[in-house]
C-alpha cells in the first residue's frame, strides 16, 4: 500500500475505535483497542522504518485558506521517534489490559479511557509527522488533551483532579510558549511550513527564538525549573499511562527541542552550553528529589527528570560540537541523546508497570506501608529489579550504553577544546558520576523497601503475583533491553544513520570515522556478555559449594536483641535521611509536630508529618502564584456571580466593538 | 592476563600485611601474612546459615559483588600490558561494574529485614556516591593530560616531565589512597574493627553473611584492595621492561599495604556526620589535579 494511505489509515481506525468501542461488552473492548492500537502502529511504522533506512516520506495534505498546504514528512528523526512511540503504546495497551480489569465496571469511563488512549496514540504520531506550525499545533493540543483526560481517570478523587489541572494549565503555557514561537517565525517569514523556523535561524539572532521554542517544549520535557507538573501527573495516572507518559510524551518535548536545534544556524555554543548546564542541574535535582521521596510512583516521576536531563546533555554536546565543527562530538552527543531517549522510553515504561502490579495488588504507593513484597511477587520483583538496574546505567544493560557513550562524548569534549570547554566538560562529567551515584541509591533504597525484609504493615488482601497478561509485556521489554546491552553497535549504527540524513547535504558526515566508535560499542556488548557469563559461572560455582555443607535457616541476627518486631526494620526515609540532611538546602523537609511540654503529664497520641518540598515549586512557583493571586484578588468584583452584570458586560463589549468600528479605532 | 594473575597473588598477602603491620605498630607480633586467607578459606569448608527473612536475592548478592570486582580487575593494566578489557573509556566501565557489585551488596543487606543492615546500606551508597566524582575528575584529567581514554593507554602515555607533574602523581596517588580506603571501608571513614553495629559502614551489611557467601565477600575486599594497589602503582611502570615492572609492581604492593596499616594505626576514625564532607573534599583534590593539568597544557594562559 501507499505511504499516503498507511498514514491516513491511522486517522481511518482511531474514527473507527471511538465508533466502535463503546458499543461493545467491557471484556472484548480491550482487546478491540489493544488490535486496533497495534494496527495504528503496523500502519505508522511501515512508512517509518522506510524513512528510517533511506527513503522519507514526504507529502502535502490539502488545508484550507487559512493553512495552505500541510505539508507531512517522515524523516528518520520523525521515523525514530515514532518507532519508540509505537513500541510503547503497544505494550502500554497490552499491559493495560491486565491493569484495567479491575475497574471492568465502570464501562462508560472505561470506554473513555481507550478510545482516548487511541487519540493519544495517533496525535502524538503525527505530532512527529506534521511539518506544519499551525497543524502541528493541534496535534500537540490533541495530544495533551487526551492525555489529560487518561490522567484523570480515576476522577473521582481529589488528588487526582487536582493533578490533572495542574497537568493541563503547564501544558497550555506550554503551548503559549510555542504558539508565540510560530506566530513569530509566522510574522518574520510568511510562512508555516518548518522550513521558515531554519530561514528565520538563518538571518536572524537564534538565541531567543530558540529559547521560546525551548520553554514551550522544556515544559513537556520537564527541564527544571519547568518540571513542575511531572511530580504530580504521574502519581496520578493509572499505571500504564505513567509508563506511556514517562515513555513518549515527555520524550516529545525532546523531538521538539532536537527538532529545533538541527534548524539552528548561529550562536550554537551559546546555547549548547545553557542546555548543557540546564541538564545537568536537571540531573541532579531530579534524582535528588527522587531519592528522598516515598511515593513509589512520585520518585519515578522525579527519576524521569533526571534522564531528561541526561538526554539534554547528549543535545547539549551536540551543538557544543556543532559550534566547534567537531564532527565527533556533535555526532556522539545526538547519537546518544538518542539511544537514551530509547533506553528510557524502555526501562522507564517497565518500572512504571513493575510498580503498578504493587499498587494494583496492594493498592498503596505509599513505600513505608509495603515490605517483602518479593515472596508473594518474585516475578514483578525480577522485573523491577532488571529495570532498577538498567536505569541506574549499570552493565551489562542498555542504560549503561548510552551513558557510556555521553561519557565517551564528555572525554572526547575534554581535550579537543579550551579552558572554558574542558571546565564545563569535566564538571559535566563529575555530576554525571554523581547522578550515577544517586540513582544507585534511590533505586536500592526503592527496591529493598518494597521488595525485601519483612512486610511492614497488615495488608487487606495478601497480594499475589499479577496475572500473565500484565507480565507479558514486561518481558518483552526486558528481552529489547538486554539486546541493545548486548548488541549495542546494531543500535548505534542506526542512531548514526538517523544522524547523517537529518545533516545538511552541505555538511555531511563522513561515517568512516565512527568505525572505531562501532567497535567500541561492539566490544562494550561482548564485554557485557562476558560479566554475564562470569557472573554466572561464579553463581554456579557457589551454589555447588554451598550444598556440599549443611545449611541452616534462622532468624536474623538482631544483634543480641533476642526480639526483634517488624517496625524495627530500617525504613525507606531513614535510609535517605543522611543524604537529604547533607543537601536539605536543595530538598527541604517540612515537620509538623507539637513538641511534647515540661507541663505534659499524661500521654496523648500525637501525630508526626513530614514531606519534603520541591525546591523551585515551594519557593518559586508558589510565590509567584501567591503574589500574583493577591494582586488579581482586587478584580474578583467583576467575576460576582451575578448574570445582570455579566449581560452588562456583554452589551459593553458589542458596544465597544460597535463604536470601534464606526470610528474607525479597531 | 599478567595483571589479573599479579593482582590474585597479591590479594593472597595483602591484607596479611596490613594486619602485621598494625599489629607491630602496637607491640604485638601478629599472625602471618597469609592469615586472612586462611580464614577465607576456613569460611569456604563452613556451612551456611541463612535468615528466614531472606529472599534470593540474599544468596545471589555476595557471587554478584565478587563477579564485579573480577570484572573490574580485568579492566587494569600492567604496565605495557593491557588489561584482558581495554576500550576508549573503559574506566567509565570499572566504575559502572563496581557499582553493580555494590547495588547488589546494599540489596543484599536490606534483604535481611534487620534494624541495623539498612543502616549500613544507607551510608555506604552515601559514600562511595560521594567518592565517584573525585574518581571521575581524576581520570578525566589523566584523559586530558594525555589525550587518551582507556586505562591502558592512558597509563603508557602518562610520562612525567616538570615538578607539577610529579605534584599531579603525588596528589593523584593521595586520592587514589584514600578512595581505597572509602571503597573498601577502612580507617579514615569506617573502622573495621568497631564492636559497635551502630557504628560500622560495610561491617554491619554483611552480619547476616556466612559461610562461603562471607568468604566471597572477604577474598573480595582483599582483591579490591590489590586492585586498587594494582592501579596504583601503574603511575610508576610505565615503560620499564617486564622483570622491573613486577618488581616494581609488587614493590607498590607491599608499601600501599604498610601504609594502610599505619594509617589505620595511628589515626582515628572521623565522625560519622563528618565523612561526607570529608569525602567530598577529595573532590576538591582532584579539582586541583585537573586544573595542574591545564596549568601543564598551558591551556591558562
Amino acid at each position: 500500500m501507499d505511504n499516503f494511505w498507511l498514514i491516513m489509515s491511522s486517522a481511518i481506525i482511531v474514527g473507527v475505535g471511538i465508533f466502535c468501542i463503546p458499543m461493545l461488552p467491557a471484556k472484548i473492548k480491550v482487546f478491540t483497542s489493544f488490535l486496533l492500537v497495534l494496527l495504528v502502529a503496523i500502519t505508522t511504522s511501515i512508512p517509518a522504518v522506510n524513512a528510517l533506512f533511506g527513503t522519507p516520506v514526504e507529502f502535502f495534505l490539502p488545508g484550507s485558506v487559512l493553512f495552505g498546504e500541510i505539508p507531512l514528512r517522515i524523516d528518520a528523526l520523525s521515523a525514530w521517534f515514532i518507532l519508540i512511540i509505537n513500541l510503547t503504546c503497544l505494550n502500554g495497551a497490552f499491559y493495560g489490559i491486565g491493569y484495567m480489569k479491575t475497574y471492568n465496571a465502570q464501562k462508560a469511563n472505561l470506554s473513555l479511557h481507550w478510545s482516548l488512549f487511541l487519540i493519544f496514540q495517533v496525535s502524538m504520531l503525527w505530532v512527529c509527522m506534521l511539518q506544519h506550525s499551525l497543524a502541528f499545533l493541534i496535534a500537540w493540543e490533541m495530544m495533551s488533551l487526551s492525555s489529560l483526560f487518561l490522567v484523570i481517570f480515576e476522577h473521582n478523587k481529589k488528588d487526582t483532579l487536582k493533578a490533572g489541572i495542574n497537568y493541563m494549565v503547564q501544558m497550555h503555557l506550554g503551548v503559549a510558549f510555542l504558539t508565540v514561537g510560530f506566530i513569530w517565525v509566522y510574522f518574520a517569514q510568511g510562512s508555516f511550513n518548518f522550513i521558515a523556523i531554519s530561514d528565520y535561524f538563518g538571518t536572524n539572532f537564534n538565541a531567543w527564538l530558540f529559547l521560546v521554542f525551548f520553554v514551550g517544549f522544556g515544559i513537556k520535557a520537564g527541564f527544571v525549573p519547568l518540571h513542575s507538573w511531572l511530580p504530580h501527573a504521574h502519581p496520578a495516572a493509572p499505571s500504564h499511562i505513567s509508563g506511556v507518559m514517562s515513555g513518549v510524551i515527555v520524550k516529545l518535548g525532546i523531538y521538539g527541542i532536537i527538532r529545533v536545534a538541527l534548524m539552528l544556524q548561529s550562536e550554537l555554543l551559546l546555547i549548547g552550553e545553557s542546555i548543557l548546564i540546564i541538564s545537568i542541574i536537571t540531573g541532579i535535582f531530579g534524582i535528588l528529589n527522587a531519592s528522598v521521596h516515598r511515593d513509589f510512583k512520585k520518585m519515578l516521576a522525579y527519576c524521569t527528570i533526571e534522564n531528561i536531563g541526561i538526554i539534554g546533555a547528549g543535545i547539549g554536546l551536540f551543538l557544543i560540537g556543532a559550534g566547534f565543527n567537531n564532527t565527533m562530538l556533535m555526532v556522539i552527543g545526538l547519537s546518544s541523546a538518542l539511544l537514551h531517549t530509547l533506553n528510557h522510553s524502555l526501562f522507564k515504561s517497565l518500572l512504571f508497570f513493575a510498580v503498578g502490579s504493587v499498587y494494583q495488588q496492594t493498592h498503596s504507593r505509599d513505600m513505608e506501608k509495603l515490605g517483602g513484597l518479593i515472596r508473594q511477587m518474585p516475578q514483578t520483583a525480577i522485573l523491577f529489579l532488571i529495570g532498577a538496574i538498567a536505569i541506574g546505567g549499570l552493565p551489562p544493560l542498555n542504560g549503561f550504553i548510552s551513558e557510556i557513550l555521553i561519557y565517551n562524548g564528555f572525554l572526547n569534549g575534554i581535550h579537543t577544546i579550551g579552558l572554558t570547554h574542558s571546565t564545563l566538560m569535566i564538571l559535566s562529567l563529575a555530576s554525571l558520576a554523581f547522578i550515577g551515584g544517586l540513582s544507585l541509591l534511590t533505586f536500592t533504597k526503592m527496591f529493598g523497601t518494597v521488595f525485601l525484609g519483612n512486610p511492614r504493615q497488615l495488608l487487606k488482601n495478601t497480594p499475589t503475583e499479577v496475572s500473565l497478561w500484565m507480565r507479558a509485556p514486561q518481558y518483552f521489554i526486558v528481552a529489547i533491553m538486554f539486546s541493545i546491552g548486548f548488541f549495542p553497535q546494531f543500535y548505534f549504527s542506526v542512531t548514526l544513520q538517523v544522524i547523517q540524513s537529518m545533516m545538511p547535504i552541505s555538511n555531511l558526515i563522513d561515517l568512516e570515522i565512527f568505525t572505531p566508535m562501532i567497535t567500541l560499542m561492539e566490544n562494550v556488548g561482548r564485554y557485557s556478555i562476558l560479566f554475564l557469563v562470569l557472573l554466572i559461572g561464579i553463581f554456579l560455582l557457589r551454589n555447588y559449594f554451598v550444598k556440599l555443607q549443611p545449611i541452616t535457616q534462622n532468624n536474623t541476627w538482631g544483634c543480641g536483641y533476642v526480639a526483634p518486631n517488624i517496625s524495627m526494620q530500617y525504613t525507606g526515609k531513614s535510609y535517605s535521611k543522611s543524604l537529604s540532611k547533607l543537601l536539605s538546602f536543595i530538598v527541604k523537609e517540612n515537620k509538623k509536630y507539637m513538641e511534647i511540654e515540661t507541663s505534659d503529664i499524661f500521654p496523648e497520641s500525637r501525630k508526626h508529618t513530614s514531606h519534603y518540598a520541591d525546591f523551585f515549586e515551594d519557593n518559586i512557583f508558589e510565590q509567584a502564584t501567591k503574589r500574583l493571586l493577591r494582586g488579581l484578588n482586587y478584580f474578583q468584583f467583576i467575576q460576582n456571580g451575578k448574570v445582570q452584570m455579566y449581560v452588562v458586560y456583554g452589551i459593553f463589549f458589542i458596544l465597544l466593538v460597535f463604536f470601534g468600528t464606526l470610528f474607525n479605532l479597531i | 592476563m599478567l595483571s589479573l594473575v599479579l593482582m590474585v597473588v597479591t590479594s593472597l598477602f595483602f591484607m596479611g600485611i596490613v594486619i602485621r603491620t598494625k599489629s607491630i605498630t602496637s607491640g604485638r607480633k601478629g599472625p602471618g601474612i597469609f592469615q586472612p586467607m586462611k580464614d577465607v578459606i576456613r569460611l569456604w569448608k563452613k556451612g551456611a546459615v541463612f535468615s528466614r527473612t531472606t529472599s534470593f536475592i540474599f544468596q545471589i548478592a555476595p557471587s554478584i559483588y565478587f563477579a564485579s570486582i573480577i570484572m573490574a580487575i580485568l579492566v587494569i593494566p600492567f604496565g605495557q600490558y593491557k588489561g584482558i578489557v581495554s576500550f576508549d573509556g573503559d574506566f567509565v566501565f570499572f566504575a559502572y561494574v563496581l557499582a553493580l557489585g555494590k547495588f547488589f551488596s546494599i540489596i543484599g543487606a536490606l534483604d535481611t529485614g534487620s534494624s541495623f543492615e539498612g543502616m549500613g546500606a544507607s551510608r555506604e551508597a552515601l559514600y562511595s556516591m560521594l567518592a565517584e566524582p573525585a574518581f571521575f575528575i581524576l581520570m578525566g584529567s589523566f584523559a586530558l593530560y594525555t589525550g587518551h581514554t582507556s586505562f591502558y593507554e592512558i597509563f603508557t602515555s602518562l610520562h612525567f616531565g616538570s615538578y607539577i607533574s610529579y605534584a599531579l602523581g603525588i596528589l593523584a596517588t593521595f586520592v587514589l589512597i584514600m578512595i581505597a580506603m572509602i571503597e573498601n571501608s577502612r580507617m579514615p571513614v569506617d573502622d573495621p574493627k568497631t564492636h559497635l553495629e551502630l557504628t560500622m559502614v560495610h561491617e554491619v551489611m554483611i552480619l547476616d553473611n556466612s559461610g562461603f557467601d562471607l568468604g566471597l565477600i572477604l577474598f573480595g575486599t582483599n582483591l579490591k584492595f590489590a586492585m586498587y594497589g594494582a592501579l596504583i602503582a601503574n603511575f610508576f611502570t610505565g615503560s620499564f621492561s617486564i622483570l622491573i615492572s613486577i618488581l616494581i609492581f609488587l614493590v607498590v604492593q607491599i608499601l600501599f599495604a604498610i601504609m594502610v596499616g599505619i594509617l589505620e594505626s595511628f589515626s582515628a576514625r572521623f565522625r560519622m556526620g563528618n565523612n561526607a564532607q570529608f569525602i567530598f573534599t577529595l573532590t576538591s583534590f582532584s579539582i586541583l589535579i585537573f586544573f595542574g593539568v591545564l596549568l601543564i597544557m598551558g591551556k591558562f594562559v
